[in-house]
């Protein structure tokens, strides 16, 4: 069975200079799920993720201890290159960040272009497949060499999905994806995120309680760096261990 | 609820201060625009633009060789100058925390403040004195001093707006920091760049200070770089304090001439973006009529 395991995290640690604000995680993610990660703000969950694609160290004095295995080898070991890791553990982020002055079509197909991809046929079809996969190929097959930037917030965010899914990463992982968008859209990405996990292991932050119990098979629960409990969504959710749990999402406190 | 009278009339005099001060700010651009048509006016032909000067004494010539001249020297320098601000820029805006980078912050925001006149003075020790001859070569050197500390922060504030999450998603595509730089970062700035980079320029064609003792002037149209050259700020200034009334004429033509090529620069950096918006537009309505 240990094919399934996605992605390992073992005592990571992350620092803002002195500050330790994620406090020796361990985690097992398995392959094809969506996994939430909950609790209230400052508790870490996005210093968190942002340290399993290495993008946590591009803050200034950011740093991070630990490991993360992905695919037997330890993405913080000393000789790896975080601009490989990046490829495989795509990111999705809080706010949708099209790229500015850049058709559509460029910010789906930027990462193949860059990484060398230029055979047109090909980045048509790569276009067609994620926009259909990020449920946004209706909506702007007319219009690719429009600017990303003139969609609507929603769009936008699905733009941004497409994107990552253009350079194709086993892994995906997003902060707080919808928390920007109304809830018409927010609809929309969650039903992508289920359909998405056939093919991919998602791993989500989010501040809504709600959206971890629709989408998530599995949550973790955080709070000021330390992880609470991890399980199944629907124990967590029912049958908490935790008295922390059970007192957040009872909403005694958050 | 009726507004007081009182503040009706308070609101009503600050509006017609604002009124009144925009239009102060506009005139004099209007008034040099009236002057310099009505002086020069008469001297604006065909000969003014594609003819040289004739001998002292005889009526008649052109400034040809003077605009060609600037044309020659704004671009010489810009050539020097654009490349080397803007990588200065994007070093600043990208890189810009150690001491290097303050240091060269700091030299680029004093030459900004240089007085053109010094930035001439600067030119004519470095190249005419070990030349032993004025040249274009000076001139263009001068002027690239002019524009290279305003193209290079110009391009740092511009590539500052980008915002950061934006950088972090080009990282998280798996792709190596130059190419975020260069592919995104810079590419998506690229028409507010070129605004950047017009301005300067447009500044560099008005300056005089800078090519009095480098390229000194001329009488004669010349391409040869170390050779003195016309430019159209001098020139005006040499006809414009010259004792011929023909000269002086056509200083106010040159005039007309210098505050259009300067005035066309800042409208075309303007209207940069509109007209992006008009070329793709135009490509789309191809674009579907071709697929129908």
């Amino acid at each position: 069975m240990t094919n399934t395991i996605a992605l390992e995290v073992k005592n990571l640690n992350a620092y803002f200079g002195d500050f330790r604000a994620v406090k020796d995680i361990n985690l097992t993610y398995h392959k094809n799920t969506v996994n939430a990660i909950i609790g209230p703000s400052g508790c870490g969950k996005s210093t968190y993720i942002r340290c399993l694609n290495r993008i946590h160290e591009e803050v200034e004095d950011a740093s991070v201890k630990g490991e993360v295995i992905l695919g037997g080898k330890n993405i913080y070991a000393e000789n790896a290159d975080p601009v490989e890791v990046r490829k495989h553990i795509g990111m999705v982020f809080q706010k949708p960040n099209p790229f500015p002055s850049m058709s559509i079509f460029d910010n789906v197909t930027i990462g193949p272009k860059l990484w060398g991809e230029k055979d047109r046929t090909k980045l048509e079809e790569i276009t067609e497949n994620c926009l259909k996969k990020a449920a946004l190929w209706d909506e702007v097959k007319d219009k690719l060499h429009q600017d990303g930037t003139s969609l609507s917030g929603g769009q936008q965010q699905r733009l941004c999905i497409a994107r990552t899914l253009a350079i194709d990463p086993p892994i995906i992982l997003m902060d707080e994806p919808t928390s920007a968008l109304d809830p018409i859209a927010t609809v929309k990405i969650e039903d992508l995120m289920n359909e998405i996990k056939k093919e991919y292991t998602v791993i989500v932050v989010t501040h809504n309680m709600q959206q971890a119990r629709r989408i998530a098979d599995y949550t973790s629960f955080f709070v000021l760096g330390d992880l609470i409990e991890h399980g199944l969504t629907s124990d967590i959710f029912t049958n908490p261990k935790e008295k922390k749990t059970e007192d957040y999402i009872s909403g005694n406190f958050g | 609820m009726k507004i007081s009278r009182k503040r009706a009339l308070k609101n009503y005099f600050f509006y017609t201060c604002l009124i009144l001060s925009s239009i102060v700010v506009i005139i004099p651009l209007f008034m040099v625009f009236f002057f310099l048509l009505q002086k020069g006016g008469s001297s604006l032909s065909l000969d003014f633009f594609f003819n040289n000067p004739k001998p002292v004494g005889e009526i008649g010539g052109g400034m040809k060789h003077a605009i060609l001249g600037s044309f020659y020297m704004v671009g010489l320098g810009s050539l020097i100058a654009v490349p080397l601000g803007l990588v200065c820029g994007v070093y600043l805006s990208e890189f810009g925390k150690g001491k290097i980078a303050s240091l060269l912050r700091f030299t680029i925001d004093l030459l900004t403040g240089v007085p053109s006149i010094v930035v001439g003075i600067f030119a004519y020790l470095i190249f005419v004195v070990s030349m032993k001859s004025f040249s274009a070569i000076a001139g263009a050197f001068a002027l690239s001093i002019i524009i290279l500390p305003i193209v290079t922060r110009t391009t740092e504030e511009i590539l500052k707006l980008i915002p950061k999450h934006v950088k972090e998603a080009g990282l998280a595509l798996g792709l190596p920091r130059w190419k975020v730089i260069v592919f995104i970062v810079v590419k998506g700035s690229r028409s507010s760049l070129m605004t950047g980079i017009i301005l300067a320029i447009s500044r560099a064609a008005g300056e005089t200070a800078p090519l009095l003792f480098t390229a000194f002037g001329s009488m004669y149209l010349s391409y040869s770089p170390d050779e003195p050259m016309a430019s159209l700020p001098v020139q005006i200034y040499n006809y414009a304090i010259s004792p011929y009334d023909d000269w002086q004429k056509q200083a106010w033509a040159g005039a007309f001439t210098l505050i259009i090529i300067v005035l066309g620069l800042n409208l075309f950096a303007r209207f940069y973006f509109v007209r992006k918006d008009i070329y793709r537009s135009i490509k789309k309505l191809f674009t579907r009529q071709t697929k129908d």
